[in-house]
């Protein structure tokens, strides 16, 4: 018997940490530095509508210590949305994403749909409009691209999944495709490796060749950045695989990489003269990456596909929140982490 | 150049094995489609997508390699210079091979034998599947192959002749059958092994030089139920022979006393011929003459040297006399020809002899009743037999009277009249005085001949007295025929068909039988003999009556024969008798023999000697080797069988006796001019069944060298890369 498309998607501990949440999108001022302009979040409203019992990763300033006192324990209070909050995801369906072993939740594309899923599951409950496009195949899928409050949505959305990741995913066209849907204040949330957006020929020659040509990514950022600049929530979910932040092919086999998009040359060669100064680039990309989303207002969040995926989902929603964590920075690959707090002072 | 197997160069496809290994038996990279491909920097050339051979050199070594071996599974071969019909059906094939002498020839730069081996060789390739193959080799002492299946059988051939070539005392030796003489082996080898329930053909393929002797030997061809396929070693069957090589060999070899020079003085008379060249061939060169230069060797020391002058085909005698010093033992004389060691066929170039001083047999004749009238003098008739005999020339008689010899044995006159006596004949002569008589029986003892015949002078009562230590049995007393108790009433008697067994008539067919016939003999008085078992006397003829007539002994070393009758007319006419002439000669010649050879004989090189006694004899080899020889049962001569190489032999009985004799090769081996061979018709024409194989000279196994050559260089070169591909 088929398991359920949605029911794939979301795990169930997944489904018991969204058992009480709910979608906070407050702006992020100035990157990652919390607390200091507080945002008023349109689509939250003040009004009360009902306590919950605290659940840790909670703003404690939402903690109601009256109604604490009388309960004797932890209480949030909930007000009513003032606003529908669009929540737009905007999904790299290229090949790229289609890593790690299939049907795992190692899986780069499962994973994505693991966070599309939670975080359109949560805006359905709470009312919001969702939409989503795909950039799949060197094609666009923007059927549900228009924002509904429909239940459909997710069901749709878990029929995007259903078909794996496959050639490239064009992003100018993407945008392009989603910029006009985009009536009034949305949550757009990109889900991609970030890795590769665009361009052609050799990464990197072999000698002597300028270092990496970042245009394609320029270009992407740029994108984005209008979209912030027109008044949207922008949020980059980065989906990466342990392979992709270690390298661990360290031996003298020779291994072929091939561009999953096809848009790169194949390289071949022994694994261990390969990684050698890999990571270092890696790395660089990283930082740069960050660096331009905080420039740009925009807010990146790393989701590595061997790590619990609640826990990954929780810091996005407190990450879109305004919350500091650094929850999700990856575990394995600690410098990214150490120079998010480095970038900061 | 063709190819046997010309289907096995579909091997060829096989040639795309290495190029497929080394596009696809690169080592095959781990696959990934790696997102982050941008940020690896290749270190290496960048490696393109197109696929690319690496190490060439040692593709095209691989390649190579495994052309040759294809090559090599086809089989290539070259035409040979000798082609020679196989039938192509499967059949029974016996290769008979030539092992004459004449296979030693050396035709430019090999001997026809190591021709003959390769023949063999490329004749086992070439028979049919399914034929069955055995082997026959032309010498007694050769081992021989039964037909066996081919698979089983070729092996088997091989290795008998690799065996039989390479053996040191059991090999070709120069002297065997010829090719004639071995068919019947061959043929019985053929028929021993029966049909195996198929009607196949029956095949000799018979491998010889194209000679005389050899090929030229064999019966027609397609006689009967075997064909018989001759293969040349050299030329082809049915066209002009190849003209053999030239060479130089000895004929003959011969001696003789010159008592004119010396008494110890001897003649060799040795023929040397010129074999070729070849009468159409090379005029101008052919005419020339040749110089060849013979030594003469006593005792292994050269004692003289000639030269002779030869014309092409031309015979030339060269002669030597030599005085033998004072060794009567006999001496080891070989001639051989100088300066010839390009000589192409070696084994002719020497013979041997053996020398005594004292060959000829000397007889005396002690003539008890001399007389003025031929028809009563023993001398006479004695001497006439000898003369008309084939053993005249080694024999000399003298004669003398008893007074004469009884003189000379007291002293009273010149030497030992005995010390050179061979045969004493002692005819119808009153027995010697009692003082004498024991100097005749030492002598005889010693190893002299005594022949006693009778007469109206010889007295039984005093013989018995005087020689009864040699005398064959005890005479009783003359009777005259007919006169006997319970004898014939016949006046005279003949004398009844010799003991063929007896040796002296040794060696006698029935043709000498028949000249030995004396039974038209009529004797009218003879001496009756005292039967005596003890004395080991044996009776060669006796007469009708059953009276023995001639009776021997063997004494010490010495022989006896007694005669019952006269020699002259007195008694009988038995010298009238043509009988008598054989059975006085071979009578002499036996009781001579008694001094052991003194001229020795001449055996053939593989032939069987008969040692003149039962006894056991140590026979010493040319190459000084002792070879004992123990008769084959008792009573019977011993027989010796390794005359294995030329050369002198001496045969020595326990009791000191010696024999001597040389083994010689057959000189009709020597020569080689080629004849002509007809071309064998093989299968029925009509049929359509049969064909004509090339026998081809392989040239697989120059290929194969080279294939180990390439096997070598490709290991050496596979090192080489694998070591740089690793330091890089």
């Amino acid at each position: 018997m088929a398991v359920d498309p949605i029911e794939r998607l979301i795990p169930a501990s997944l489904r018991a940490a969204l058992a009480r949440r709910e979608l906070l999108v407050r702006r992020p001022v100035a990157g990652v530095r919390h607390g200091v302009h507080r945002s008023l979040r349109p689509g939250i409203g003040r009004d009360f509508r009902d306590y919950r019992p605290y659940a840790p990763g909670d703003d404690p300033r939402r903690l109601d210590w009256r109604a604490a006192a009388r309960s004797q324990r932890l209480v949030v209070r909930q007000t009513e949305s003032e606003e529908e909050l669009d929540l737009v995801l905007v999904v790299d369906g290229s090949a790229a994403m289609d890593y790690g072993e299939r049907g795992s939740s190692a899986h780069k594309w499962s994973r994505a749909g693991t966070v599309a899923a939670a975080l359109t599951t949560l805006a359905l409950r709470q009312g919001d409009r969702v939409g989503f496009a795909v950039g799949r195949a060197g094609e666009l899928q923007t059927a549900a691209l228009e924002p509904a409050a429909r239940r459909d949505r997710l069901r749709a959305l878990a029929e995007i999944w259903t078909t794996p990741a496959a050639g490239d995913c064009e992003w100018e066209a993407l945008l392009d495709a989603v910029a006009p849907r985009l009536r009034r204040r949305a949550l757009v949330v990109v889900l991609s490796d970030f890795l590769d957006p665009g361009g052609r020929g050799p990464g990197l020659a072999e000698d002597g060749a300028p270092e990496l040509d970042r245009s394609a990514d320029e270009s992407l950022l740029r994108g984005l950045t209008l979209l912030r600049s027109g008044g949207h929530d922008v949020a980059l979910v980065q989906i990466l695989h342990r392979d992709e932040l270690e390298f661990p092919w360290d031996q003298q086999r020779v291994i072929e990489l091939e561009d999953p998009r096809g848009r790169r040359p194949t390289i071949e060669g022994p694994g261990a003269s390969l990684r050698e100064g890999y990571l270092d680039r890696l790395d660089a990309h990283l930082n740069w990456l960050k660096r331009s989303c905080e420039r740009g207002g925009l807010l990146l969040a790393q989701v590595v596909t061997d790590e619990d995926p609640a826990a990954q989902v929780l810091d996005l929603l407190g990450r879109l929140a305004g919350a500091p964590t650094d929850a999700s920075m990856p575990t394995g690959a600690g410098r990214g982490g150490a120079g998010h707090e480095g970038d900061a002072r | 150049m063709s190819l046997l197997a010309p289907l096995a160069l579909l091997g060829l496809l096989g040639l795309a094995l290495p190029l497929v290994a080394h596009l696809l038996g690169r080592e095959r990279p781990q696959k990934i489609r790696f997102a982050a491909v941008r940020f690896v920097r290749p270190r290496e050339p960048v490696v393109t997508q197109r696929r690319e051979l690496r190490d060439w050199p040692l593709l095209l070594i691989r390649l190579l390699l495994l052309a040759i071996f294809v090559l090599v599974l086809a089989r290539p071969v070259v035409g040979s210079e000798a082609a020679v019909a196989v039938l192509a059906e499967p059949h029974d094939a016996i290769i008979l091979l030539d092992a004459s002498a004449s296979m030693e020839l050396r035709v430019d730069g090999r001997s026809d034998r190591e021709r003959a081996a390769e023949q063999l060789d490329t004749l086992l390739d070439a028979l049919p599947p399914g034929s069955r193959v055995g082997l026959a080799i032309s010498d007694p002492r050769a081992p021989s192959v039964t037909l066996r299946e081919l698979s089983d059988g070729a092996p088997q051939v091989r290795a008998a002749l690799d065996g039989w070539m390479r053996s040191e005392d059991h090999g070709p030796r120069p002297g065997a059958w010829s090719l004639s003489e071995a068919l019947p082996r061959a043929a019985a080898l053929l028929s021993d092994a029966g049909t195996d329930g198929q009607d196949r053909p029956r095949v000799i393929y018979a491998i010889g030089d194209p000679t005389e002797r050899g090929l030229g030997s064999l019966p027609e061809l397609a006689a009967g139920a075997v064909t018989v396929v001759p293969v040349p070693t050299r030329g082809q069957p049915g066209a002009e022979p190849p003209a053999p090589p030239e060479h130089v060999g000895l004929r003959e070899l011969e001696w003789e006393p010159a008592p004119e020079l010396d008494p110890r003085a001897v003649r060799i008379r040795a023929l040397i011929h010129r074999y070729g060249p070849g009468s159409g061939e090379g005029e101008g060169e052919g005419d020339e003459q040749l110089e060849v230069a013979a030594a003469l060797e006593i005792d292994k020391r050269e004692v003289a040297r000639t030269r002779v002058t030869l014309e092409p085909n031309g015979d030339a005698a060269a002669e030597f006399t030599h005085t033998l010093d004072g060794a009567s033992e006999g001496a080891r004389a070989r001639v051989r020809l100088l300066e010839r060691d390009d000589d192409p066929l070696l084994v002719d170039d020497r013979r041997h002899l053996w020398l005594t001083a004292t060959d000829a047999v000397e007889v005396l004749v002690i003539n008890g009743d001399p007389s003025e009238t031929r028809a009563n003098d023993e001398i006479f008739f004695l001497s006439t037999a000898l003369g008309s005999g084939e053993l005249a020339e080694g024999i000399s008689l003298r004669g003398l009277t008893l007074d004469q010899l009884e003189d000379r044995l007291s002293g009273k006159q010149g030497d030992d009249p005995l010390a050179e006596v061979d045969v004493l004949v002692l005819a119808n002569v009153r027995a010697l005085s009692a003082e004498l008589a024991p100097r005749v029986n030492a002598r005889v003892a010693e190893g002299m001949g005594l022949w006693i015949t009778v007469g109206d002078r010889v007295s039984a009562k005093e013989y018995n007295a005087r020689f009864a230590e040699v005398l064959p049995l005890l005479m009783r007393e003359a009777v005259y025929a007919g006169t006997a108790p319970g004898r014939t009433e016949a006046r005279s008697e003949g004398v009844a068909p010799v003991q063929l067994s007896h040796p002296i008539f040794e060696g006698s067919t029935a043709d000498a039988d028949g000249d030995i016939d004396l039974g038209a003999t009529r004797t009218r008085r003879m001496f009756l003999l005292e039967p005596d078992p003890r004395r080991g006397a044996d009776i060669a003829a006796a007469f009708t009556s059953g009276a023995p007539a001639l009776v021997t002994r063997e004494y010490e070393q010495g022989r006896v024969a007694l005669l019952t009758t006269t020699i002259d007319r007195d008694w009988g006419d038995l010298p009238l008798r043509p009988g008598f002439v054989p059975l006085a000669t071979r009578t002499l010649s036996w009781l001579a023999g008694a001094r052991g050879h003194g001229r020795g004989s001449v055996v053939a090189v593989g032939a069987r000697k008969t040692l003149d006694r039962a006894a056991t004899y140590s026979v010493t080899t040319p190459s000084g080797a002792s070879v004992p020889i123990t008769p084959p049962r008792e009573g019977e001569p011993a027989i010796f069988e390794a005359t294995d190489f030329p050369g002198h032999y001496r045969a020595t009985a326990r009791d000191s006796e010696v024999e001597r004799f040389v083994v010689e090769f057959d000189a009709r081996e020597a020569d080689t001019s080629a004849v002509g061979l007809a071309r064998a018709q093989l299968g029925d024409e009509s049929s359509g069944e049969s064909g004509t194989v090339t026998i081809y000279e392989p040239r697989w196994r120059e290929l194969a060298l080279i294939l180990l050559l390439l096997l070598g260089v490709e290991s050496g070169a596979r090192l080489w890369f694998t070591r740089r591909s690793s330091g890089g």
